[in-house]
Order: structure tokens, then sequence, then C-alpha cells
């Protein structure tokens, strides 16, 4: 089919053709209202993707700093810890019991909450998706300017919440009742699950603003000759998890606001009748504390695919420009994204074998968990797959990438275990949990994230990061995750428990200690690397080499636009004659060809016209 | 030359994935960091179910691994001075690969449901031989008496030192008396959460004396982690003679000898 | 200017800040003084040079001396030979949670006690503030459940007792699973803190009631150990001997059976007389034994605080002229304020619970009733020293525990017939 004619569009969409950040590109106008409106509360899907990353990254530091107060207490309980001790002067430097069950929570929520959800979708899926689809931008850039700033009050609740009084939340990021509710039963069920909640639901807030606007745009604003089946996979993947989003986050708003009330005004939908706790009597019954949890893992099961697959299409990009091959299996892949997601739905009782549902549900929950699985294994083989037969560049970002693929396939076998029902009798809120999803969403989806800022650094600030200092980076955040992570596969075989502050003190877990030890060491390891990182971000960012629109050779639309894009984003409006991996095409000379690349310029249109 | 040392320290490094992921769990077991010793009779049945899956588990992490690795080394740039293959997939490959692991994780799934049915599902019938309530930051137990029933005035009422005879059926009912709490018998391979609000029945029948933690496995706020209670199994008969001892303490209208007004642990 | 070297440079100094920024060892835990204590007793006298606050303080840093003289630090205490208290056990209790070099397990008091009952005994850990009840103040000397007269002190093993068993209704964990020679360390450094805490009040009082405004306390042994600390140690070594009498059991009662056997009948019928009438108990538990009489007291820790608390508003409301004494009671306040838990009413014991916080046994029972609570507003039924007279007769108290015991199983009450803790039965 003939392509449609190139319009007289010939008029280009970017005036200047510079870098957004350069202010003189523009006109003097008024200076407050126009600073604000052009880097505070911009419309511009680049900006606020660069805001979500800043933001993002710094969240990420908090999480990794109280990830390292709780790998200390793990290691040597009770011992003087480091700057957190100064809280604790009075004994001597040692953490109460309270402030752990406050530094675990708070990891995982900052973690999941504040940097994995909002760096993938709010990040990435705003700077890429318009560029990605050949749009000059979002489809609502208002509410996408809304989506970031509705972030703020998350990150100023969440922060608020660690100097109230009882401190912030700590009864688990997941947040069952009784425990959350009443506020007689931990000290920071009173001013800091209050906040925490509220948090909650601004960031749920953000994230819906956001999937609505990726889905109308991924669906209506796609370039000419873009069609669904020649969209890149991380567009696919940021479609889906949009989808995700909106289907499972009302669930979650609609628990939270559940909980408040409970905690409130006194309703009980999740308190059971006469419930007294820590000798205060408690408000109205009648409720069950299982219900949260059936409402809470609706919500949160599908949520760790929304914090998965955004990963795995970057990485599928990835790996193509450097292996220099298409995607194998690209429908296959495109299909399994989908199988992922409406699965995701029906699996939230693995989370809860032992909650004292109907044990039935054991079985039903343990089928559909196991089916789960085909989907990722299938995309782990088309994968390998994509790499088989390539020229592979090990540039930092591919490593990224195929560590990505390397620990998604630990962290999806141990799911295996877990799946298992009879199985997950002993490992249930154990340690082997704990490396299950460490694996997935740190080794996985962090190492997906750091693939996707080495790569699209260029695209982003117009100069690429250092690749020596990288390749440094991922080598000792390889090597230190492992150490950190693995062996807590061998802690949750022993049944060491989540979540104590002490575990010593029982016969069966006496001697682990070392062992702990060890991964506490690489676990400060690894995030004093993340310093080597940050150089190298911001030295590159203002220092490093100028990029060109193409440093790595890919073939996807962002690649056609000025590194970094202006308003607009193209120079002339993308008419797109071929699908996302045209990398080694026989008979063309060049080893890759671009999207925008007219049919005739190859020879071999005949395999390219196939999509 | 440079780059394909480079080509070769990555690929080997990622081969070191499944080399030391494989040697850590062959090398645990005999540092005593594996599974505790079992004492159940259905114990067993799922100490099996996790080799099974691990052995499955790790013929595909090595074979996975080995072909990442593998593929890293044969096709790095620095190698290959001609084009990559031209090739969008597979379609047999595909269904190849969707097949056999649906069928696999189907026959996993279906093979387990009896395991998991003897646990949680068949309850023997039978009335408690003790309830087990969990409170903030301790394990209440109350056994039924010299009357055999719960709730009557001759209950045994005692604190985290809980006693089973052995080779017998044993019914525990569990409650909690204000959050979460979870049972866990590591020894035992029991894990059951206690809800407030509910009345959960757990059975399991232990082959061999001996004295095992009982650890809290559900959040359950500061004190999560000093939850330590610790269950004795026992001949009947010892058993008989240990609940006899705490009676006659339970019933005491004078304080023993100066120096040992204590309940003692055993 | 991308060199590898530049970069290098930029990560250093980036490290650099980093680390800068949260290093440096939390110096060693020392000992709070008792301030509420140190500030009630310090009211300035007219006529003082200095300003008020500096007086004070130049008092505190005394006493601190003295006391640290006389202790030592958490991580290192001193017994003197006067108390009794056997050092090798401090040792163990005291410091940083580490293993000897025997694997030994030292530090036992931070492992287990510090972060409810305080580093200095003080029952206000990180953790106090959220706890119903409060755990317990060592500093008074007053403990609530044990063996002996009501004033006495308690016995060793009646702290064993409480290590043992807990407090069923606190927070107050069992300690039974600990080796019985760390409890045995654990109750020596409680009798050790304790001692602390009366040897800083004394010290209060003396300097408040004979030192004048430029005097200093005396740091002689014969001042500190004849005049300060013998009569501390005389009451703990007195605990020994100053058991109540347990009288034998009526030949109607038998605790074995329950409270509606026909072996029981007569003795719990005497029993509930006895609670409506001489016992006097329903004024406080009420006539359904809810403990849903008079609850508005406090207990005596909560107490002292709410009185001096009145006392000091009441203060500040007057006199605005006198600096010195305005400075006191704002010092006072601000102790209230900020290092004191906020101060809670005791409800009389629900009896129809089943829950004992000072053990369930039958003479648990009979002790609590014999000498009341001390440090509660329980009072004894017993007499209130040796060869006294109670309000009812030492056998006849036997009737009021077996009524007591039937309490929670009156009515399908809230032990019996199996119920649930909460809501609806499943399964």
């Amino acid at each position: 089919m003939t392509p449609p004619p190139v319009t007289t569009a010939a008029t280009p969409i970017v005036e200047h053709g510079h870098a957004v950040g350069h202010a003189s590109a523009h006109a003097p106008q008024g200076g407050l209202s126009h600073f604000l409106s052009t880097y505070v509360f911009s419309k511009d899907h680049k900006v606020i993707g660069l805001q979500f990353l800043f933001s993002t990254l710094l969240w990420f530091l908090i999480g990794g700093l109280l990830a390292l107060a709780v790998r200390w207490q793990v290691a040597w309980p009770w011992s003087d810890v480091p700057v957190v001790g100064k809280l604790f002067a009075q004994e001597g430097g040692q953490m109460s019991p309270e402030f752990y069950t406050m530094l675990f929570t708070m990891h995982a929520s900052v973690m999941i909450f504040l940097v994995i959800i909002p760096i993938l979708a709010g990040a990435f899926g705003n700077f890429l998706i318009p560029l990605m689809i050949g749009a000059d931008d979002m489809a609502f850039p208002t509410l996408n300017m809304l989506s970031y700033w509705f972030m703020w009050p998350a990150f100023a609740c969440f922060g608020a919440s660690f100097f109230v009084e009882g401190g912030a939340a700590s009864g688990g990021w997941t947040s069952y009742p009784t425990l959350s509710t009443n506020p007689a039963s931990s000290p920071a069920s009173g001013m800091g699950q209050t906040l925490w909640l509220l948090g909650l639901t601004f960031v749920g807030v953000s994230s819906m603003l956001g999937s609505v606007n990726y889905m109308t745009t991924i669906i209506l604003m796609r370039a000419p000759g873009m069609t669904m089946f020649r969209l890149p996979m991380t567009i696919w993947a940021m479609f889906i998890t949009a989808i995700l989003q909106a289907f499972a986050l009302p669930v979650l708003t609609a628990a939270g606001f559940m909980q408040l009330s409970d905690r409130m005004l006194g309703t009980g939908f999740f308190s059971p009748e006469g419930n007294v706790v820590n000798n205060a009597i408690a408000g109205a019954g009648g409720g069950q504390p299982l219900l949260w949890q059936h409402l809470f893992w609706f919500y949160s099961h599908p949520a760790v695919y929304i914090m998965i697959l955004p990963a795995m299409g970057m990485v599928s990009d990835i790996l193509t420009v450097f292996a220099r091959k298409p995607l194998f299996g690209y429908r296959p892949m495109v299909y399994s994204i989908a199988g992922i997601a409406g699965l995701g739905f029906i699996v939230w009782g693995h989370h809860m074998f032992m909650s004292g549902m109907n044990p039935a549900l054991g079985i039903t929950f343990m089928v559909s968990t196991m089916m789960i699985a085909l989907p990722s294994a299938v995309k782990t083989f088309n994968w390998l797959g994509t790499l088989w037969g390539g020229k592979i560049q090990f540039t930092t970002s591919m490593l990224f990438a195929l560590s990505f693929v390397s620990m998604f396939i630990i962290g999806g076998l141990s799911g295996i275990f877990m799946a298992a029902t009879p199985v997950d009798i002993f490992i249930h809120d154990t340690y082997f949990i704990v490396a299950h999803f460490h694996y997935v969403l740190f080794a996985g989806t962090a190492m997906g994230v750091w693939a996707a800022i080495y790569f699209w650094f260029p695209k982003m600030f117009g100069r690429t990061m250092n690749e020596f200092w990288g390749k440094v980076h991922f080598f000792l955040t390889f090597i230190f995750l492992n150490g950190t992570f693995f062996t807590m596969h061998i802690l949750g075989a022993v049944g060491f428990p989540r979540r104590l502050a002490d575990a010593y003190h029982y016969e069966t877990f006496h001697h682990l200690q070392p062992l702990n030890a060890f991964m506490t060491y690489c676990a400060i390891g690894m995030v004093a690397t993340q310093v080597i990182f940050a150089a190298n971000f911001i030295y590159s960012m203002f220092w490093g080499p100028v990029a060109g629109r193409n440093p790595w050779n890919a073939n996807t639309l962002e690649w056609t636009a000025p590194s970094p894009p202006g308003h607009g984003n193209f120079d002339y409006q993308p008419i797109v004659h071929r699908g996302p991996y045209e990398y080694s095409v026989p008979g063309v000379e060049k080893d890759h060809l671009m999207q925008t690349d007219p049919p005739n310029a190859a020879a071999a249109t005949a395999a390219a016209a196939a999509h | 030359m440079g780059k394909r040392l480079a080509g070769i320290f990555w690929s080997l490094l990622f081969l070191a994935v499944p080399v030391l992921g494989v040697a850590t769990f062959a090398i645990a077991p005999a540092y005593d960091h594996w599974l505790p010793k079992d004492v159940s009779e259905h114990g067993a049945s799922i100490d099996s179910l996790f080799y099974f899956i691990l052995a499955l588990t790790g013929v595909v992490f090595v074979v996975t691994e080995v072909l990442l690795f593998w593929f890293m080394w044969k096709y790095d740039e620095a190698k290959n001075q001609g084009e990559a293959t031209y090739i969008q997939g597979s379609h047999t490959l595909e269904v190849v690969w969707t097949i056999i692991p649906a069928a696999t994780l189907l026959f996993l799934a279906i093979y387990q449901m009896n395991a998991w049915a003897d646990v949680k599902m068949r309850r023997p019938a039978m009335s408690p031989t003790v309830e087990v309530v969990a409170r903030q930051f301790e394990w209440r137990l109350r056994y039924p008496g010299r009357d055999a029933t719960l709730g009557t005035a001759d209950d045994l009422f005692l604190v985290n030192d809980l006693h089973l005879p052995i080779d017998e059926d044993v019914l525990v009912q569990l409650k909690s008396m204000d959050v979460l709490h979870s049972f866990f018998l590591p020894n035992v391979r029991i894990k059951q959460d206690a809800v407030p609000g509910m009345k959960i029945p757990v059975w399991f029948k232990a082959r061999e004396a001996g004295s095992y933690d009982i650890v809290c496995a559900e959040l359950c706020g500061w004190g999560h982690y000093k939850m330590k209670g610790r269950v004795t199994f026992e001949p009947r008969a010892q058993f008989e003679a240990w609940l006899e001892r705490k009676y006659a303490e339970q019933g005491t209208t004078q304080p023993p000898p100066e120096a040992a007004d204590v309940a003692t642990a055993q | 200017m991308n060199t590898p070297f530049a970069m290098l440079r930029f990560t250093l100094l980036l490290a650099v800040v980093v680390t800068a920024v949260g290093c440096g060892k939390t110096p060693p835990a020392s000992f709070r003084l008792n301030m509420v204590q140190a500030t009630k007793t310090a009211a300035p006298e007219s006529g003082m040079e200095k300003p008020w606050a500096t007086w004070a303080r130049e008092r505190q840093g005394q006493v601190a001396t003295i006391l640290e003289a006389m202790y030592g630090t958490p991580d290192d205490p001193v017994a003197l030979a006067e108390t009794g208290l056997d050092l090798a056990k401090l040792k163990l209790a005291a410091g940083p949670v580490r293993s000897d070099i025997v694997g030994r397990k030292n530090g036992l008091y931070r492992e287990h006690c510090v972060h409810c009952h305080g580093i200095s005994g003080d029952g206000m850990g990180p953790t106090a503030a959220f706890l119903n009840p409060y755990p317990r103040d060592y500093r008074p000397g007053k403990f609530k459940f044990k063996g002996t007269w009501r004033d006495a002190r308690p016995g060793r093993e009646d702290l064993t007792r409480v290590l043992h068993e807990g407090i069923p209704g606190s927070s107050m964990p069992s300690f039974a699973l600990l080796p019985p020679a760390q409890v045995d360390a654990l109750v020596e450094y409680v009798r050790y803190l304790s001692m602390r805490g009366e040897t800083e009040l004394a010290l209060y009082t003396y300097a408040e009631q004979e030192l004048g405004v430029d005097d200093t306390l005396p740091t002689t042994k014969e001042f500190l150990v004849d005049e300060i600390l013998t009569p501390i140690v005389e009451k703990w070594q007195g605990a020994e001997d100053a058991r109540i009498p347990i009288a034998s059991v009526p030949g109607n009662v038998d605790f074995t059976k329950p409270g509606d056997d026909p072996a029981n009948r007569e003795s719990v019928a005497r029993g509930r007389a006895l609670f409506h009438g001489d016992g006097g108990c329903v004024k406080c538990h009420g006539v359904t034994a809810l403990g849903d009489g008079q609850a508005n007291d406090y207990d005596d820790w909560n107490k002292v605080i709410v009185e001096w608390s009145k006392e000091v508003t009441g203060g500040l409301g007057s006199t605005q002229d006198d600096a010195g004494r305005t400075a006191w009671l704002h010092a006072a306040a601000d102790v209230i304020e900020g290092d004191a838990l906020r101060p809670r009413t005791i409800p009389p014991r629900n009896l129809r619970l089943g829950l004992y916080r000072g053990g369930r046994r039958p003479v648990d029972l009979y002790r609590r009733l014999y000498t009341g609570i001390n440090g509660a507003p329980m009072p004894g039924v017993g007499p209130s020293g040796p060869g006294g007279k109670g309000s009812v007769a030492d056998a006849e108290i036997w009737h009021i525990v077996n009524y007591i015991r039937s309490l929670p199983y009156e009515f399908d009450g809230e032990l019996g017939a199996d119920r649930p803790m909460v809501a609806k039965d499943r399964f």
C-alpha cells in the first residue's frame, strides 16, 4: 500500500530546533510566570518526564538508605547504627524495635510508590511515548502536568510522616488491619499511617491521570503509518501497563478510603467486633481483616506487573539495538505482555495462601499463578532468540539489559516455589519471598531502568554518559546485588522470617548471623556504587560529550528527532513505513533502516512490508 | 582485540551466575544453612515438593543462563564480522516453548493439590488438643483440662511453652486477641495466620520428640521479633505427666521453697 | 573534557561529601537523671546569687557525679560492697549487646529491656509512650507483684517470677525461654537500677531538706554509705524476711475443681459475700466485678506527675515577679511536658476476663488480696504489718480467691463455653 504523500507541512514543527533547556532560544517574556510555565508547570511531556526522573531518582536514594538501616539491624541487631543511632543517643545508638518496623515499611513504600511506579510510567512513559509514536506531545498536556504535580503532595505526605509523633507508618507496606487500623496497636498507627494512606491516594491519582493520558495518546495520536503492530515493545508495554493501572488502581484507592474511614470516622470495615489492642477499647466492629487483604492484593498484584512490564518493553528494544537484530517473535511478545496483564488480575490470592481464607482458594489461585509463569517464560525465550545470531555490542546499556534477562530468570523461577501452595506453607513470609521480589524488582526492573537511562540519556540531554564509568557502575552493582539477594534464597530455605528486628534468639536461626553480615556488606557496597552513577549522571548532563540524533544507530522514531528534541519533537511530521526492528536487513548497505525510511530505500521491501 | 577481551570478560561474568548460583545451593546444606529438621508426618511431602521444584527450576536456570552466556560469547560483535541473522521469529519454536512449559506448570499445579488438601482441608474429626491465642507479643495457651472440654473452669493456662504428644493427630485451635499474627512451626512445616475474629483449626502429627521454635510469621507490631515460643513434643505419658505438674502449679496455694518460686520451663 | 580522570575526581568529591554527612560513632549510652524529682526538689530560695538555672544545673551535676562514682555507667557498672549486688551478674546485663570470648551473651538489659524500661530503668524507653500500661519505673523502688508486705521490697524470687511469667494484659513478655543464668543477671540489674534510682531520690531529698543554697552535697564515704545508701540496702536485704504468711486453705475449698462444683459452692458464696461486704471490693471493681466502680485514681508513678503538674500550673499562675521562681516553674513545666510520660488513670481490674496481671495461681491472688498492690490504689484486706489485723481474716481470703476464680465462668462468661475472641466462628 502506498504511503500517504508528504504533506505540505514541510513547515518545520520545531521553531528553533534547540534544546528545551536553552532560554535564549525563546523570546524574552515576563520572567517569573514564563519560568514557571516552562520549567516548573510545564506541559511539555519531555520536561514532565525529566521532572519525574529527577524526583524518583532522589527518592531511590532515600529508599536505598532506609534499606541500609534495615540491613544493619538484621546483620548486627542492637548495635550502634551509623547516622540513625544519633536518634537513640540515650541507648548508645541502638534503634528501638518499632523504629525497625518503620524502616522496612517505609523502604518498601518509598521504593514501590515513589520510585518504581513513577519512574517507569511517569519518567520513561512520559518522555518516550510521544517520541516513539511520532506525536508532538501527549493527548492531554495539562492533565500530564497535573499527574506530575500530584506526586508532590505524595512526597510531602510520606516525607512529613517521618517527623510526626509515632513516626512514619510501620505496619508493613501491606498495611494489614488490625495493626494499621487500630491506633493503639503500634506507635505509627496514628498520624504516620494516616499520612501514608493520604500519600498513597495522591500517587494513585497521579497514576490514573497518567494512564488515561497514555492510553488516549497511544490509541489516537500515532503518526501516519504507525499501526499498532509497528509499535516498539516499549510502547506496547506502556500501553498495557496503562490499562492495568486504570483497572486496578481504583480498587486500591477505594480500599485506602475504607481504611482511612475506619481510622478517622470510626467505621469498622476491617475490624472485628470487640477488638481490644494494647488495652484500648476498639471502635466499631463487624468487619473482617481479610477484606483488606483481598482488596489490597487485587490492586497490588497487577501493580507488580505495572512495575515490570515497562522495563520488559524497554529491555526488548535495547536488546535489539545492540544485537543489531529484529526482536524474535514480535507478536508472541505482544501477546505475552497482554497475557501477563490479563492473568495478573486473577492471581492475587497467592499472597494470601496462609491468611485464613478458604483453603479451596489455595487450589484455584495455585493454578492461575502457575500459569502466569508461562508468558514470562515465553518472553525470556524470545529474548534469547533475539540474541542468537546477533552482533552484540557490549555497551553499558546493553549490559544492564542483558542482566535484566539473566536476573529475571532467577526472579521468575523462584516465583514457582511460592506458587506451589504446599511449599508456600514453609516459605511464606520468609526471606525466600524477599529474594524473589528483589530479584524481579531490583535485579530486574531497576537494571532495566538503568539500561533505559544510559540508552535514552543522549536523547534527553543531548550528551552521552561516560561508558567506562557506566561499566564500572554495572559491574559493581551486578556483583553486589547478587551477593546481597541470591543468598536470601538460602535464608528462606532455612525459614528465616521477614520483618524480624532480631532473629538470632531462635534456635533455628541462631547460626545465620555471619551470612547476614556478608549480605549487609554487599548491600553497603551496592549503595556506595551508586555514587558513581550519580556522578556520571550529573557530570554528563552538563559536560558529557555532545551526542548526535542517533548515537546508537537505532531505528525507532525518537532517534529521528534532535537530541534533545524541542517543542513539538520532530522537524517534520514523521511518516512511518516500516516496523521497529529493521536491523541488519539483508541487501541493505546500512545495518539499520529507520522506521521513517521510505519503502523504496530498501531492496528487501518484501520482508519489510510483511508487517 | 580489546573489545574482544571485554566481550569475553562480560560473557564470563554472566557465566558466573549459573555457576555460583548452583554452587551456593550445593554448598549451603553442608553449612547447616538449609531446610530445618522436619519432625512432622506431612513435612516429607512438602520437602519433596520443594526439592522437585528446585530440580526443575535448577535445570531451566542452568540451561537458560548458559545459553545466555553462550550467545554473549559467540555473537560478540568483536568476533563476528559478518551480518547479524535477520529473522523475525519462528512459529515452531513459539509453539514448542509455549506448550511444554504450559504442560509442565499445569502438571506441577495439579500434582500438589493433594499435599495442600492434607494440610489445610482434610481436618481430622477431633476436639482441640490446645487453644493457641496469639497476642501482642506472646502465645497464650489453653489446654482443655481434665474434663477434655475447652471453656470450663479446669482449663490450664500457660504462656509460650507448648507441649504436645507425638505420634497422634493434634488439633490446635488458633485465635488472635488483637492483630494478625501467624503460627509458624518451622520444624513441623506448619504455618497459619491467626486472624482476629476467626477461629482457625491447625492440625498435624509429630513423629519425633524434641523442643523446637514457634515463630510469629506475620507482622504484628514492634514486638513481632520477640514473639518466641517453644513447642515440645513428647510421648503421651510424659505429656500427661507434664500436664499434671502444670495443674499442680496452677492450683498452688502455697509458694514453693524460697529460691524456686518459679514455674520451670520444662 | 571527558576523561575518566575528570569523572574520577568528581566521583571522589561526591563520595566524600556523602560520607561526611553521616559519619561518627554515637557516644556511649549514659544514665539520665530523674528530672521530675530533680526539678521538684530544687525550689529556689530567696537571696540566691546565681540564676536558678545555673544553680540547678550545678546541683544536678553533683548528683550525677556521685551516682557515677557509686554506680558507674550503663556500659561499666560499679557495685559497692555494701549494696550486696553481684558485680559479675551486673556485667553480664550491662553494656552494648555483644558476645564475649567464650560466646556468652552480654548486654542483656540492652537486648531485652531498654527500649521499654529505658537505659536508667525509668520506664521511659523509646517504646514506652505507646504502651498501655506504661513500663515500670524502677527508681522509686516500688514493685506491684510480690509476696512481701505492701511497703517492703520484692524478693529476688518475686522479680524472677515476673520475668518468667511476664505480666499478662500488659506488654511485659514472658522470658521463660531465657537461660536461668541470664534471667538472674537481669534480676540483679533491675535491683541495681532500683537502688540507683532510690539513691538519687535520697540525694535530692537530702539536698532539699538539709542543704543551704551555697552548700554542695557531701561526698564522704560516711555520708554516702551510712546516711544515704544503708537505709536503701537494708530495705532490699530485708525483703527476704518480709514475706507474708500464707494461711492454710480451709477444708471447703478445692482449687482443682470448678467454682460451681459442690465442693466449692459454700466457699464461693462466702467469697461473694465478702466481696460485696467486708472486703470492700465493689467500690472500685463494681457490683458487677467488671471494674466499673470508681475509676479516676492514679497509680503512684502517675500520681507524682499529676500532683506536681497541678502545683506547677498553679504556681505559674501566680508569682510573676520572682525571676528564680518563674525560671524554676517553667523548667518544671518543660520537664513534665518533654521528659515525663503523659499521666493515665488506672482502671480497676475487670475480674470477669480471667486475666490476672500478677499471676493466676490461687497463691498469687491471695497475695494481691492480702497486701493489696504496692503503687496502685488497690488496698489489702489483710493486716498491714506482722501481728496486725486485717479487714478479713487470713483464712477467709481463700474464699474471696475462690469467688474471683469463678467469675470468668459465671453466666457463660469470657472464658466459658469456648467463645471465639471476637466475632463469629468460621469452619
